[in-house]
């Protein structure tokens, strides 16, 4: 190997082989992108963000806890409003407080009046109210999806 | 250029901390390549020119490595949506199919890949056999090989009843079946198998924690030793290697100051430096380069056929109705027509021969000729007695296979016998 | 330094490399491509085109492409058919073609508590066409052609009360007409000689069964069962009977849910709660209250459900008491009245007193299938290959000349096995008398033998 063609070989050699390690990780790379791909689900099973419950008629006074969705279902007379039962501090569920007219939550002891506004412990922020429709069927529909103020009722 | 910032790279302080020995410019530093590196370490620093030759292995064994890698890599990744649940197990395929980004490659690759690590540790042990290379001091690593070549089927058999489709369901109760007929603990060990006594939620529960928790768990310690010994043992079996002789150090020879490290074997003083055979390449970057581009390959094969080919999937499990005939995994088709002329045979004796001759294998064939060589004709009645079961085998798996049709009567491939249903 | 042998490996190291990478793109690629994904741009593009306002166009821009499905866990259903199927709940849709046409008639059976495979079949995980409508390899339950739907209702109603599927019940009384329970069994009863019938709608499909309603032995060589001489109209009422027969009960459960009240559980209910007792139906039951015979003329649904809630507040003064039904039962009770008091609509006891023996005995010529071998009313027998009686089954019309009743009555009880053949060296006829004692009833022998044994007209005696 005589030196002259010893260079040129030595700088073909150095870019096969950058370009073979380059092709290397390229494929690594892909690969790796696509299993982070797979990771993310394309389909969830857990309730609907949009959630139908029944007749406005079949449910009573006050709040009604709607356990799939975590959520209470507020009647006032013929008006309607659900506000969501997750804490907000930490995401546990929250309870009807014992004098009926708010929530408490059990974990770390947040409270929230009967517009759902904190009134004591750590939870920073009241509980959201979501939106509630009337299905073509008649039925009370409840979009988790979509937050409303606290006195924006559904009047049947 | 690049190759000088690379170094620089490696030369930082980060670098070093993460590469102990950056890219190697001297000898020193390649034999310290593979020494320093956990993932290399497994090769000495040189190995015999012949190693590097495809024809002394067909690389068998390493494909068969790169295999069990990959089916731990898809097989992970492939556990994040399978639920061993009667109800939901086969919904996850479904799932798989059709829902999940790139979930259908990823079950191909892993099912292919099953199927081709058994099929590469069979002919793995081929070429071990065919060039003698399980005579002393190999004779062990033989029997660890026969292990996880058992292993393996297991694994297979194992992962063969998760997706709960008719092809699953059949194929266990017909294998487990055959496990059946071993005397007195046959019927015991299916039970405690299947965890009752057909194939229903308890069973897939235990073949699934049995496929991605145990059998893969004792592979891997396995593997590793199987490896270990192979370097141990002296890298490759060559002709004309030294015979093997155990050799009693004296106590006085070893230093008893300080701890003897394999790094010594590579500094500048060691009277083995510079005086190693000449047929000797470093394994950086002679050896692994070419491991490297033979894993490549494997991969590009794998995706090629799990791009083009699906995995099979069929009706729901359906343990009242079984697909006429119902058949064993492929590599069991060969018991199972023993079986269907005499289920001791095909159950108990053959399948227990088989394994006992395999193990006690080295220790028969002792006589040290051949060695290293393919075919060597020196050892023309080991070559024609292994020869002569192997064929069997075959054959009676391709009967079994594709001659073999409703209730289990001959037929030819090209024409399938068609029997009316009687319901 | 590289040996010049390991630098020959470089090309092959880039071209090893390029072909993972390219590789594993491609699969990406093929991954990404699914035929769903066009149905929904198409769905937007409609969207956006109907838009009227800036607004409207927002929405449909925000429209995401995403599979979606009806999951059912307490029936087992996870159907992603509205993946491509968007539009079935938007009536603006009417008329579109598949897959963006709207479902019509589905305010019974809501989408979120009935998805589709429940009614249609097909293979509802699947998100390809071919998949989805379940005509692939491996998929036993393919969707139902819409001139068999009907078939599906049998999975919580039954086929004979349910004014919705005239198709069904046209089906189940041809199959006790023609008498295929004379051969086949059917939730434990009928004869030996054909296979059982149970869950065949699952094992068949219905390409099958028409055409083994045709020529039996076209699709089961050496069938013994005989062509059914009936219209092609027939034989898809037939095939759709049979279709619905799949052992798949899912009244049970929607009845839980509250959403199918399902006139037999209202009529469970009716005869639990002893309203017989007083009101009458059928001709059977008490005086007290008002005949409840044609009650749908008189009364509508409102009113009923009303007065189970509280008889006083739409009847005065009445006597009945007040029932604690709960709203499900009280709708199950309404659509049991509303669909079961016609006249003659419904018996609440298996036979009237008020049959005279001989009728009753034809009832059971049809509850036992005798005229699948012995023909529609006892007349003509169909066809047995190589029988000495003329090669067919023997027709009823003159068994009072070769039998007296004991004899008679032997013969049903024990059968003939052996039937004697026209040619000594010829093949066993394939149909035989079975034996139906241990089947039949003492009280129903008698009267079908006063049935058999009345058959033939006084005028018309024959000598042997």
């Amino acid at each position: 190997m005589n030196s002259m063609s010893g260079a040129n070989s030595n700088r073909r050699d150095f870019f096969q082989l950058v370009l073979g390690w380059g092709a290397a990780l390229f494929a690594f790379c892909a690969s790796l992108a696509g299993a982070a791909r797979f990771m993310i689900p394309n389909v969830l099973y857990e309730p609907n963000q949009r959630c139908k419950l029944l007749k406005p008629e079949e449910y009573e006074e006050g709040a009604t806890f709607i356990a799939e969705s975590r959520l209470f279902l507020v009647r006032k007379g013929n008006t309607f409003r659900a506000v969501s039962g997750v804490c907000t501090h930490l995401g546990c569920t929250v309870l009807r407080n014992s004098k009926g007219n708010g929530f408490h939550c059990p974990c770390h002891g947040s409270q929230f009046n009967e517009n759902a506004v904190v009134t004591g412990g750590p939870a920073p922020r009241p509980l959201p109210w979501y939106l509630v429709e009337l299905s073509r069927d008649g039925r009370l529909v409840v979009n988790a999806a979509h937050v409303v103020a606290a006195d924006k009722y559904l009047v049947v | 250029m690049l190759k000088k910032l690379w170094a620089q790279l490696l030369g930082t302080r980060i670098g070093r901390s993460v590469f102990r020995v950056g890219l190697p410019a001297s000898n020193l530093q390649r034999a310290q390549v593979a020494i320093s590196s956990f993932l290399l370490h497994m090769q000495p620093a040189k190995v015999h020119q012949r190693t590097l030759k495809f024809s002394t292995t067909l690389g068998l064994g390493l494909i068969t490595l790169y295999l069990f890698f990959i089916l731990i890599i898809t097989g992970v990744l492939l556990m994040f949506y399978y639920v061993p649940s009667t109800d939901l197990a086969y919904q996850s395929m479904k799932d798989l199919e059709f829902v999940v980004t790139a979930g259908m490659v990823l079950r191909n690759m892993h099912r292919w890949a099953a199927h081709l690590m058994v099929i590469f540790v069979m002919l793995h042990m081929c070429r071990v056999f065919y060039t003698g290379a399980y005579k002393q001091p190999r004779e062990f690593n033989w029997v660890i090989g026969v292990i996880l070549f058992i292993l393996t089927l297991a694994l297979s058999f194992t992962g063969y009843l998760l997706p709960w489709d008719q092809l699953a369901f059949w194929a266990i109760t017909v294998g487990s079946s055959i496990a059946g007929y071993a005397p007195i603990v046959g019927e015991k060990i299916k039970f405690i198998l299947l965890g009752g006594h057909t194939v229903g939620q308890a069973a897939l529960l235990r073949f699934y924690v049995l496929h991605v928790v145990l059998l893969p768990g004792a592979a891997l310690v396995l593997i590793g030793i199987h490896l270990w010994r192979v370097r141990k043992d002296g890298g490759l079996a060559r002709p004309g290697e030294p015979a093997f002789t155990q050799e009693e150090l004296p106590a006085t020879a070893l230093p008893t100051t300080k701890s003897y490290g394999l790094m010594e074997l590579a500094h500048g003083t060691t009277p083995a430096v510079g005086v190693e055979p000449d047929d000797e390449v470093f394994t950086w970057p002679n050896l692994i380069f070419r491991e490297i581009l033979v894993f490549m390959l494997v991969v590009v094969l794998l995706l090629v056929l799990a791009i083009f080919w699906n995995a099979p999937l069929e009706e729901f499990a359906n343990p009242v109705h079984p697909p006429n005939p119902a058949k064993a995994p492929w590599y069991f088709l060969g018991l199972q027509e023993l079986v269907s002329y005499s289920a001791l045979w095909g159950g108990v004796i053959v399948p227990a021969l088989i394994v006992v001759a395999l193990v006690a294998l080295p220790y028969l064939d002792r006589r040290r000729a051949g060695i290293g060589v393919w075919f060597s004709r020196e050892r023309k009645v080991a070559l024609s007695i292994f020869s002569i079961c192997l064929v069997t085998m075959i054959v009676l798996t391709i009967i079994g296979s594709v001659f073999r049709g409703p209730n289990w009567s001959f037929q030819v491939p090209w024409k399938p016998n068609i029997v009316a249903e009687e319901r | 330094m590289a040996s010049s042998e390991l630098r020959k490996l470089y090309p092959w190291f880039i071209v090893a490399g390029l072909a993972v990478g390219g590789l594993v793109i491609l699969a990406f690629y093929k991954d990404q491509f699914r035929e769903w994904k066009e149905w929904q741009h198409a769905y937007i593009k409609q969207e956006m085109a109907r838009a009227t306002n800036e607004a409207q166009r927002a929405a449909a821009a925000l429209i995401p492409v995403e599979i979606k499905q009806i999951v059912l866990p307490d029936v087992g259903r996870i159907d992603r058919c509205t993946t491509c199927h968007l539009a079935v709940d938007d009536a603006s849709y009417s008329g579109f073609k598949q897959p963006l046409a709207y479902h019509p008639n589905h305010a019974q059976h809501p989408f979120e508590k009935f998805a589709c495979t429940i009614c249609h079949q097909g293979q509802g995980l699947a998100a390809t066409r071919e998949a989805a409508h379940g005509h692939v390899e491996h998929w036993e339950r393919p969707m139902l052609p819409m001139k068999y739907i009907e078939a599906s209702c049998a999975k919580c109603h039954l086929a004979s009360d349910i004014s919705g599927a005239p198709k069904l019940a046209k089906g189940r009384a041809l199959f006790d007409e023609i008498g295929c329970i004379g051969c086949h069994k059917l939730k434990g009863s009928g004869g030996v000689i054909g296979p059982e019938l149970d869950g065949v709608g699952a094992r068949r499909s219905p390409e099958w069964l028409a055409k083994h309603f045709r020529t039996p032995a076209a699709v089961t060589p050496g069938s013994a069962m005989p062509p059914i001489k009936v219209t092609d109209e027939e034989i898809d009422a037939l095939t759709l009977y049979m279709l619905s027969l799949t052992e798949e009960r899912l009244d049970a459960y929607y009845t839980s849910m509250q959403v199918l009240p399902g006139p037999e559980a209202g009529q469970r209910l009716f005869l639990e709660k002893g309203c017989i007792g007083c009101h009458s139906l059928g001709g059977q039951g008490g005086k007290v209250g008002p005949a409840l015979e044609g009650l749908k003329g008189r009364r509508d649904a409102t009113w009923i459900a009303a007065h189970f809630r509280n008889p006083q507040a739409t009847t005065p003064g009445t006597m009945m008491p007040k029932f604690d039904f709960t709203e499900a039962q009280i709708r199950a009770l309404t659509e049991f009245l509303l669909t079961k008091t016609e006249p003659g609509a419904v018996n609440l006891l298996k036979f009237p007193a008020q049959m005279t023996p001989i009728e009753r005995g034809k009832a059971v010529f049809k509850k036992y299938g005798c005229a699948g071998c012995h023909g529609r009313d006892a007349m003509s027998g169909v066809p047995n290959p190589n029988a000495k009686t003329a090669q067919q089954v023997p027709g009823l019309k003159f068994v009072s000349e070769g039998y007296n009743k004991a004899e008679l009555r032997k013969r049903i009880l024990g059968g003939q096995k052996e039937i004697n053949k026209l040619n000594p060296k010829g093949p066993q006829p394939p149909l035989y008398m079975p034996a139906w004692g241990g089947k039949i009833s003492e009280g129903e022998l008698d009267d079908l033998v006063e049935y058999l044994m009345s058959l033939l007209p006084k005028t018309e005696k024959t000598d042997f």
